[in-house]
């Protein structure tokens, strides 16, 4: 990668994640018939939130303001591993993608301890559903990478999501995967059916209420990593159906890379507005569709190796 | 060699003498330094040979029935010298601050002594190659841990828990006798190097012998279902002797398995695939048990047999590689695998020595009356995230670089074809969900215990660890860093250990190690990056907040009237998680609910997690026959005689790969 690329990589991850807020709440606008904010209302939003002064509670450690810079830090570092603008990424090593998975696991472990740290039954609540659904996700998406490197034999981040549209035989690998990578990409960023980010003052909610109690720039950086990780989400999804391969024309492939993630953002913003949130008790079933459409992809890429093909 | 004999000479001295003085402190003392003169002596012996500098290699001719001992230290024995020793020194040297609040009561030599004796046989069963020797090396660590593990005797609970380990061990010990009956039977010689005439040949008594070697060292080393024991032990014995048998005596069954391996030299593929079946079953179930129990050592039991199902997945693949004869598995499979053992070995025995210092500090270890301990004991609660971070296999820790190492291996595109590929894959996406439920596991146990406010007002923790506690902890802290961000001092331990299965085939023996430390090069750098913007970010906020900010009460969501028995508890926390899992995870109720509107007499429910397996067992033993009755008459009669019949094909399948070694 040259440096250029390095930087446009650095400038794209810290910028796209306040286009991605913009363009989804700016989707749910529509659909409820609003004007809706406006598209950097998450920057401003970050930026006030900066200026103020920190709330703590008495019950709290030290460990409840270091969790949002250490989810921040580990958000950062594998947006650096993925490829964020479709065909390479700044770091980039064999197995990178079980890095970046148990970097997002180290960022969640610290929030989860952030929010049992305020003693308070409702972030425990959040906590406890946070700490299953993100153990229960991990297969789907460790399931998904290793079909992707199988099918694709390569082994880093961004050379197996290049599985490609074009060719039929491929296409339930990719629709497989893209499928398990979106629902992935709702649970792991907290997003309708999973999740609600709107509503934090019901029983139902999970990220939203882990955070109750972060104030200042606290918040600022946990709501910042949660929507980078969105993004990384959805870069990954992108470059999975992206349907212009990127051996051939990269500058276009690029583009149409960055549209497929602004209609994924849509994407996300329809399901809120249109879907309700499933009960919690059905969420583990959900998250078995993911499961089993990347095992679905997984068996249709043996098979096509069994064949030789 | 000489080193070794006089270190077992300092071994034995020591447990003499903590036996013979007078004083409590004394004895301490003779046990410390007679444990530290013997590991000295010990890794000068050793560490040479780790670091590939030859092997030793020694005969003691000896009296009938043995005839000869070979002694003999090859980079396997000393891998499992290097670090056992020490780390039992240093269990001796927590045991010293753990036991002291009752030296005036009771005559603490024994457990001294028999901790220098544990030392003593591990030198034995590490370096004899004679199985009739390392039989008795074996038996002599058992019964040790058996007795160390009886400390506080008075209490039913701890006697039946040792009851139970002592019977354990010996079924798992009488079952490795018949292993080497069968191979005696077949050489006339007791020689592990004449074992190995026999078991590089692929006959059926091999694969007997295999299957019953793997029983025998899966259940000292706590394999599914052979791991019922474990828990009850571990929550019943002193905290270091809890860690030593998790972290340090109990990996003499992996020892014997790769020992084994190594006399086995090139297995058959169907090893690999039982190894990898047995081993992620055994993580699997393991790390579901981790999640839901409430006792804290009962939980750190648990995850020990989640471990060794993750180190004997890594060894599962290298069986894998050798018999597929692709040696970037064999390097991946054995030097993540290895490294495993290490890496447990130190975070296992922090996390018990933390558990340990709590219930010094709060007599309990029940996460339930825990709570808020984070402000009582703040190096008790660094060290035991510390520990739990690792043993989640979380970055920049040492738990992450042997995990990374086997999930490179699983996902490696070594397989011969598409169906081998996808059942590898299938196999590194278990072990994310083991990943992801051992993550629950320690926020549960670190956030129930540590965080928030104390439960149950009648718990008072007044005292961190004491010194020689918390400098034990320490130097296990230090390792757990080390090993994690220089993962290159980790695989210079293991290069040469992992080097012997490669075998003489590959043509330069450590090039695919070198490989497989190549991967870890850059998990390093990547360390390295996330602790800089980590740092970046910290002095950010810092210049941002400049110390102003308030204190405030915790927000309530408008209901002011809490106590702190209404936090999230422990059960809770796990509750949805182990709904999912109820098969594995059976909570049973006791209860006797409020009767009326008014009701006259309290009410109460329990609800404890059962072992499922354990029942299921002694259901099969107690009820026999009638059990397999009830079981079939569960099944409908209609495709009862298919499933009969399904059986019958299976068992003749079975039978057939033993006897032919494939399958027909």
């Amino acid at each position: 990668m040259t440096l250029l690329a390095v930087v446009l990589h650095v400038v794209a991850l810290l910028a796209s994640p306040i286009g991605m807020v913009g363009v989804i709440n700016r989707t749910k606008a529509i659909w409820a018939g609003r004007k809706g904010p406006p598209l950097l209302q998450f920057l401003f939003d970050l930026t006030r939130l900066l200026r103020k002064a920190p709330v703590y509670s008495h019950v709290t450690t030290p460990i409840f303001w270091i969790a949002p810079l250490v989810a921040l830090a580990t958000a950062l570092v594998s947006g650096l591993a993925v490829p964020l603008l479709g065909y390479a990424a700044p770091i980039s090593f064999p197995f990178d993608f079980v890095a970046v998975a148990y970097l997002w696991g180290l960022g969640r472990v610290f929030v989860i301890l952030a929010a049992l740290d305020a003693g308070s039954s409702f972030e425990g609540l959040g906590a406890s559903r946070e700490a299953t659904f993100g153990a229960l996700v991990e297969p789907a998406l460790f399931l998904c990478m290793g079909t992707l490197a199988a099918a694709t034999g390569h082994d880093t981040f961004a050379s197996i999501v290049h599985v490609g549209l074009g060719s039929s035989d491929r296409i339930a690998t990719t629709a497989g995967c893209a499928i398990a990578l979106f629902v992935v990409l709702q649970v792991e960023s907290s997003r309708v059916p999973v999740d609600d980010p709107q509503t934090h003052l019901e029983l139902t909610m999970i990220h939203e209420v882990m955070i109750l109690d972060h104030s200042g720039p606290d918040l600022a950086a946990l709501q910042y990593a949660s929507a980078m990780k969105l993004t990384l989400l959805a870069a990954l999804v992108a470059a999975v159906i992206n349907p212009v391969p990127f051996q051939t024309s990269p500058a276009i492939a690029t583009v149409t890379h960055l549209a497929t993630m602004l209609v994924l953002a849509l994407a996300v913003g329809c399901v809120e507005s249109l879907v309700a949130r499933l009960k919690l008790k059905a969420l583990p079933q959900y998250i078995v569709v993911a499961t089993v459409a990347t095992f679905i992809a997984l068996l249709a890429t043996a098979w096509r190796l069994g064949s030789g093909g | 060699m000489t080193f070794l004999t006089l270190a077992q000479i300092a071994f034995l001295l020591g447990a003499a003498l903590s036996l013979a003085l007078r004083n409590n402190v004394h004895r301490a003392w003779a046990g410390v330094v007679s444990q530290l003169i013997g590991t000295t002596l010990t890794l000068v012996c050793a560490l040479p040979v780790l670091l590939g500098d030859g092997e030793l290699r020694a005969t003691v001719p000896w009296s009938y029935p043995v005839e000869s001992v070979t002694a003999h230290l090859d980079a396997l024995g000393a891998f499992f010298l290097v670090w056992s020793l020490p780390m039992t020194l240093m269990g001796t040297l927590y045991a010293v601050g753990y036991l002291r609040p009752q030296f005036a009561s009771r005559n603490a030599g024994v457990q001294f002594a028999l901790l220098n004796i544990t030392s003593f046989s591990f030198v034995l069963i590490y370096t004899l190659e004679n199985a009739m020797v390392f039989l008795l090396g074996w038996e002599i660590a058992a019964v040790a841990a058996w007795l160390l593990v009886i400390w506080e005797y008075r209490s039913q609970k701890t006697r039946f828990a040792g009851f139970n380990y002592l019977v354990s061990t010996h079924v798992g010990f009488f079952v490795l006798v018949a292993a080497f009956m069968t191979m005696r039977s077949a050489t006339g010689s007791m020689d592990f190097g004449s074992f190995s005439n026999f078991l590089r040949i692929p006959s059926p008594m091999r694969n007997v012998t295999f299957i019953l070697l793997a029983t025998s060292f899966g259940l000292k080393a706590a394999f599914f279902p052979f791991h019922t024991w474990l828990p009850r032990a571990h929550s019943a014995a002193p905290a270091h002797v809890s860690a030593l048998m998790s972290g340090v005596i109990h990996k003499a069954g992996l020892f014997g398995l790769l020992r084994f391996t190594l006399l086995i030299g090139a297995p058959d593929a169907w090893m690999g695939w039982y190894l990898l079946a047995f081993s992620s079953l055994t993580a699997l179930v393991g790390v579901l048990y981790t999640t839901a129990q409430r006792d804290l050592k009962r939980l750190l039991g648990y995850s020990s047999t989640e471990n060794v199902g993750i180190a004997g997945i890594g060894f599962g693949l290298g069986y894998l590689g050798l018999s597929w004869h692709k040696p970037v598995l064999v390097a991946l499979g054995f030097t993540g695998g290895i490294l495993h053992i290490l890496n447990h070995a130190v975070f296992k025995c922090l996390l018990f020595y933390a558990a340990g210092s709590i219930y010094r500090a709060t007599h309990t270890v029940d996460l339930e009356r825990l709570g808020g301990l984070i402000r009582k004991l703040p190096w008790t609660a660094f060290f035991f995230l510390l520990g739990g971070l690792a043993i989640s296999g979380l970055p920049p820790l040492n738990g992450f670089v042997s995990e990374f190492l086997i999930y490179a291996g699983l996902l490696h595109a070594g397989a011969p074809s598409g169906i081998e590929r996808a059942l590898l894959i299938g196999t590194a996406s278990l072990l994310a969900l083991v990943g992801g439920a051992s993550a629950l596991a320690t926020v549960r146990a670190f956030g129930v215990s540590f965080l928030g406010t104390p439960r149950d007002t009648t718990v008072h923790a007044d005292h961190d660890a004491s010194l020689s506690m918390r400098l034990t902890m320490c130097a296990h802290a230090v390792g757990v860093v080390l090993l994690g961000v220089v993962p290159a001092v980790a695989l210079r331990i293991v290069r040469a250990p992992a080097a012997l299965f490669m075998g003489p085939a590959s043509a330069p023996p450590g090039s695919a190690i070198l490989e497989a430390a190549g991967l870890l090069e850059p998990v390093a750098w990547t360390s390295a990056l996330l602790l800089a913007v980590f740092l970046v970010l910290l002095v950010g906020r810092w210049w941002l907040v400049r110390g102003r900010y308030t204190k405030h009460v915790t927000w309530g969501c408008g209901y002011t009237g809490t106590t702190s028995r209404m936090q999230t508890t422990g059960t809770s926390f796990s509750a949805q998680f182990a709904s999912s899992f109820e098969s594995v995870l059976h909570f049973q109720r006791r209860e006797r609910l409020p009767v009326g509107f008014f009701p006259e007499s309290p009410g109460h429910l329990d609800t404890y997690n059962v072992d499922t397996v354990e029942r299921r067992i002694f259901e099969a033993l107690g009820e026999g026959q009638d059990f397999s009755t009830k079981v079939v008459a569960r099944i409908s009669e209609e495709p009862r005689f298919a499933f009969g019949l399904g059986l019958v094909v299976l068992v003749a399948l079975v039978v057939s790969v033993f006897v032919r070694g494939d399958v027909p």
